[in-house]
């Protein structure tokens, strides 16, 4: 016989040699929390939005921050317009998170699930990314702003012009800002390769493996 | 007002009732599943209880039009491979196979024996879709079905199907 078969038949005739619950001891599975992963991936996704919202409003609770934002010279109205148009982008996308989360189903077939969970991912993978260009985006026009309307800015930069060192001086500015964007983004960058990396490693090899299929 | 949330808590009395009922006729294929994607008592009874959340949720959803049974190896099996956490539990402390083998070891012959503890061993070597596509052979299931459940045509199901059953022979003569 060749041996698969005899699996099959020894699989099959091992039906009853599980230990059977009753319907007693499965009531009490039914109030048990589920520890899936669309669970913590649920958990991290509110953390994510709940951490970004938080790093663009708390620097407005410290009264330094609001003087500096008071002096700034940007148009104030152009600010407030940025900021509605941040928190619209906050709600479209807890709306298309609650959504691809709606649509996670364990009934799908096992590529639907797969599918469904890995879109999920990708609604907050857009939302990071968005906030890492828009927040780089910013954080370059506030700089610009900084510094051209800085009273103290504009006397050192007269000092500097006096001893004729001008090119240093904005080499070293702009390096200065290159390098907390780039040590900011590898931040981000780790986070997320730690958190991702491990929780749907299993998940991408398994997609991959029913993918290879359709080549 | 009352009368609506009395009848609510009488309905979901009666779904538990049905889906409790279910589940233990046909436990089998939960356990099943376990045996499969574990290797010791304690990570088969946390995935059991985690197949049985997952189908206890799904359950509203369930619509009677396919068979009971057909829609547990869907949640079954996507509760093993993709939603469940492997802990710390399921660290391997004692091979299951090897337990259910010495309670059944009188009932086989020594080459039968030692052939199928092979086979066991070579099913467990396998990758989780692997798993999953042996499993449903081993449930005589067909094409269809094992396309039905996995999400990719019948053609791949049987190519892919193939493949296996020659990598479990591999393994057995290298």
């Amino acid at each position: 016989m060749d041996e698969l078969e005899l699996l099959k038949k020894d699989w099959q005739r091992d039906a009853l040699a599980y230990p059977q619950l009753s319907a007693k001891e499965i009531y009490p599975m039914l109030l048990k929390k589920s520890s899936s992963i669309v669970k913590l991936l649920f958990y991290i996704s509110i953390a994510e939005l709940v951490f970004w919202v938080l790093l663009n409003s708390v620097p407005f609770l410290f009264d330094s921050y609001r003087e500096s934002f008071d002096n700034m010279t940007m148009n104030k109205s152009m600010f407030y317009g940025i900021t509605a148009f941040t928190y619209l982008i906050i709600f479209v996308f807890i709306y298309l998170l609650y959504k691809s989360y709606k649509s996670i189903s364990a009934a799908d077939t096992a590529k639907g699930l797969m599918e469904s969970i890995l879109r999920t991912r990708k609604v907050i993978k857009y939302y990071v990314l968005y906030n890492l260009i828009f927040g780089g985006i910013f954080m370059i026009i506030s700089f610009y702003y900084s510094i051209n309307g800085n009273p103290e800015v504009a006397k050192q930069l007269e000092l500097v012009q006096a001893e004729g060192k001008e090119t240093i001086f904005w080499l070293a500015t702009i390096g200065m800002l290159i390098l907390a964007l780039l040590v900011f983004g590898l931040f981000i960058w780790l986070f997320y390769r730690l958190i991702y990396g491990i929780l749907l490693k299993r998940l991408n090899q398994n997609y991959k493996e029913l993918k290879k299929l359709e080549v | 007002m009352l009368l609506i949330g009395t009848n609510l808590i009488k309905l979901t009395k009666e779904l538990e009732h049905s889906f409790v009922e279910q589940l233990e006729k046909h436990q089998n294929i939960v356990h099943k599943v376990c045996r499969l994607y574990t290797n010791n008592q304690d990570a088969h009874n946390d995935l059991f209880q985690e197949i049985t959340i997952q189908l206890w949720k799904a359950y509203p959803k369930f619509r009677g039009d396919s068979k009971f049974s057909t829609w547990m190896y869907r949640v079954g099996l996507n509760t093993a491979i993709t939603l469940y956490r492997k802990g710390k539990r399921s660290i391997n402390t004692q091979h299951m196979d090897d337990v259910l083998f010495k309670v059944k070891a009188e009932e086989y012959d020594d080459t039968e024996e030692q052939q199928l503890k092979l086979l066991y061993k070579a099913v467990h070597q396998l990758n989780d879709i692997e798993k999953a596509l042996v499993f449903l052979y081993l449930e005589d299931k067909n094409y269809r079905e094992i396309s039905d459940t996995m999400g990719i045509s019948e053609v791949n199901a049987r190519v892919k199907m193939n493949r296996v059953k020659t990598k479990l022979r591999t393994i057995l003569n290298p």
